[in-house]
């Protein structure tokens, strides 16, 4: 079987300890490599979202305006309108939690004129960036800053292995999504200050919409029987605060790791035990292990959009903040008006 | 019994006892021509079928079986080009498999819903998922029972059997896409780990214990099925993950065949 025999064993041995020494340098020029690009594994900002530019002349006069991820992108649309000229870092259909920025995101921010992030510690990656910056002039506005922090697993938590305090999601409750807009609005006038009447009339027009938003789901919300809902991403807590109910969130249901066959037994008992009548997704058929809890207990699987990244089809289709919350809104009524 | 009082232990119980049923009688043959790592390579290669099945809008399991079956197909070419080496043949198809699913899961919208495809768990087992197991269990058993002299012949010794006039080709051709369709559906539903140890580790220990090939072949189904009971209900009562659990329990079981073997003297 072995044809590749030597009559001689000295410049076999020599030869091993070339190949050795060839290896550990390749080891590591690897390991230099990887630890250059740790920054930002992946090019993805090709596939961020920009608002069209007209023409060459007039997008160089606009704001140049870098969003962290959608519900800011969104009301940082909002207030520019044509004034700005917006980028969502976050590509769609990303789990914002986990992204950090690519080189090519961190080049764009050097020439950007505002950068707007949502804070609380769900864009982790924003200290470390912005302290490499060279960019002056950049206006950096953290949106939910002002706004009373939920303490993140306030739950029964006990293997909680976050690393971020606080439940950065604030824009799920439409009167703490005005206060980003408010915010946001701010920093739009303190980087053009020339404009404010402008982003002052955009930032009325949509304030009223939260207002009006926040009535429909205290009215729809508050005469219905039910209060607890059961989600796979504990991200509901602001807009459970705000309007009375209650999030159980189904923890360690991932659908990258396996579930242990006790901890849905537990789940399982508890559907029942409660007589929960629906187990909410942040996107239909996102977990195996919620959908065979569903179909034990025979519960409906609704979806309870986060907002944290929607597809482009959504986008295209015109859809916003307000839509998905209406949305959201709907599942909402059809899970607790059961009795 | 507690643990059955939950629809999808039951579940749990029906597929893994299926499978333990015919994964090993594929292992077997597999063991024999030294195509171990199989199960392996196609699972892999499987998820270049699920992108691909994602992003073209087929489903995803059809496109995992038919990456799979392309798959077999190749490590079968490069294995008559270069008999001596046929586990080579396996790394190549398993790299390319692994290259294509990374380049591939670049262009899937939703990262969620690859990953839900991905990872199958014997807790989590859809209806749909539960037939196909279903289907192809029993196609593979009638297979292996129909086939069952011609693919001993060939398990042993190739070259003897196409001069016996087994009709070597077809047979292989059969079985190969056979096994690439069991690993597709499997993976998907119980996840690639214990597909790919169902085929090994019951060959080995049944190999310590049998005499003759049809012994081999009844107690490396007997020891699967074994494996597969204790496992479920050790990651029940203990709290523990099912896939890794039940891979844990046949690797320990095997080391305690080998190891009383050795007590009693009965190696050689």
């Amino acid at each position: 079987m072995i044809r590749f025999t030597r009559k001689d064993s000295h410049p076999v041995r020599f030869h091993i300890r070339q190949v050795t020494a060839t290896l550990l340098a390749a080891i590591c020029l690897l390991l230099s490599l990887s630890a250059c690009s740790s920054g930002g594994s992946d090019l993805h900002s090709d596939d961020a979202i920009e608002t069209e530019t007209a023409d060459p002349a007039v997008a160089s006069s606009r704001l140049r305006v870098m969003a962290s991820f959608y519900p800011m992108y969104d009301f940082a649309v909002k207030i520019g309108g044509d004034k700005a000229q917006v980028t969502c870092m976050v590509p769609s259909g990303t789990e914002p939690h986990d992204w950090e920025p690519s080189a090519g995101d961190i080049a764009a921010l050097e020439d950007a004129d505002l950068f707007i992030y949502n804070g609380a510690g769900l864009e982790h990656w924003v200290d470390r960036i912005l302290g490499t910056l060279g960019n002056q002039d950049l206006v950096v506005a953290m949106a939910s800053s002002g706004i009373p922090l939920r303490t993140e697993g306030s739950h029964d938590d006990e293997d909680g292995e976050t690393d971020s305090l606080y439940d950065p999601h604030v824009w799920l409750n439409p009167q703490y999504a005005k206060l980003e807009l408010e915010r946001i609005r701010d920093a739009y006038v303190t980087a053009d200050p020339d404009n404010k009447a402008y982003y002052d009339a955009n930032y009325q027009l949509y304030a009223g919409q939260f207002d009006e938003l926040d009535r429909l789901f205290s009215d729809t919300l508050a005469p219905l029987p039910r209060k607890d809902i059961v989600v796979s991403h504990e991200a509901f807590g602001y807009l459970c605060d705000a309007y009375g109910l209650n999030q159980i969130a189904i923890d360690g249901l991932s659908p990258d790791s396996e579930p242990s066959p006790a901890k849905m037994a537990e789940i399982i008992d508890f559907v029942r035990d409660n007589e929960i009548s629906a187990i909410f997704f942040e996107e239909s058929g996102s977990s195996k292990t919620a959908e065979a809890i569903a179909a034990e207990t025979g519960v409906e699987t609704l979806v309870l959009n986060t907002l944290e990244g929607i597809s482009d089809e959504d986008q295209r289709a015109g859809r916003d903040y307000f839509s998905v919350m209406k949305d959201n809104l709907a599942s909402l009524t059809e899970a607790l008006g059961q009795r | 019994m507690e643990i059955f009082e939950y629809a999808f232990m039951q579940r749990a119980f029906l597929v893994g006892i299926l499978l333990a049923m015919t994964i090993p009688c594929i292992g077997i043959v597999v063991v024999l021509r030294r195509l171990s790592m199989i199960g392996d390579a196609l699972s892999h290669a499987s998820l270049a079928g699920v992108a691909l099945g994602l992003i073209l809008g087929i489903n995803p399991v059809a496109g995992a079986a038919a990456a799979c079956i392309l798959a077999s197909l190749g490590i079968e070419a490069i294995r008559r080009k270069l008999p001596r080496y046929s586990e080579m043949s396996i790394a190549i198809m398993m790299s390319a498999g692994v290259g294509l699913a990374g380049v591939l899961s670049g262009f899937v919208k939703s990262s969620a819903n690859f990953n839900s495809f991905l990872f199958g768990s014997i807790v989590a087992i859809s209806d749909l998922e539960m037939y196909l197991v279903a289907g192809v269990s029993l196609a593979v058993l009638l297979m292996f029972l129909l086939l069952y002299k011609e693919l001993f012949f060939i398990a042993l010794d190739e070259r003897s059997a196409r001069l016996a006039g087994v009709p070597v080709g077809a047979v292989n051709f059969i079985f190969t896409i056979m096994t690439a369709i069991t690993v597709a559906v499997a993976a998907r539903t119980v996840g690639a780990l214990i597909v790919s140890s169902m085929m090994v580790i019951p060959a080995a220990c049944a190999m310590q214990l049998g005499k003759n090939y049809r012994q081999t072949v009844l107690y490396a189904v007997l020891l699967d099925v074994i494996f597969m009971v204790i496992g479920l209900f050790a990651a029940y009562y203990l709290d523990l993950k099912p896939g890794g659990t039940i891979v844990l329990i046949s690797v320990i079981l095997l080391v305690v065949i080998l190891a009383v073997k050795k007590l009693l003297g009965l190696s050689d």
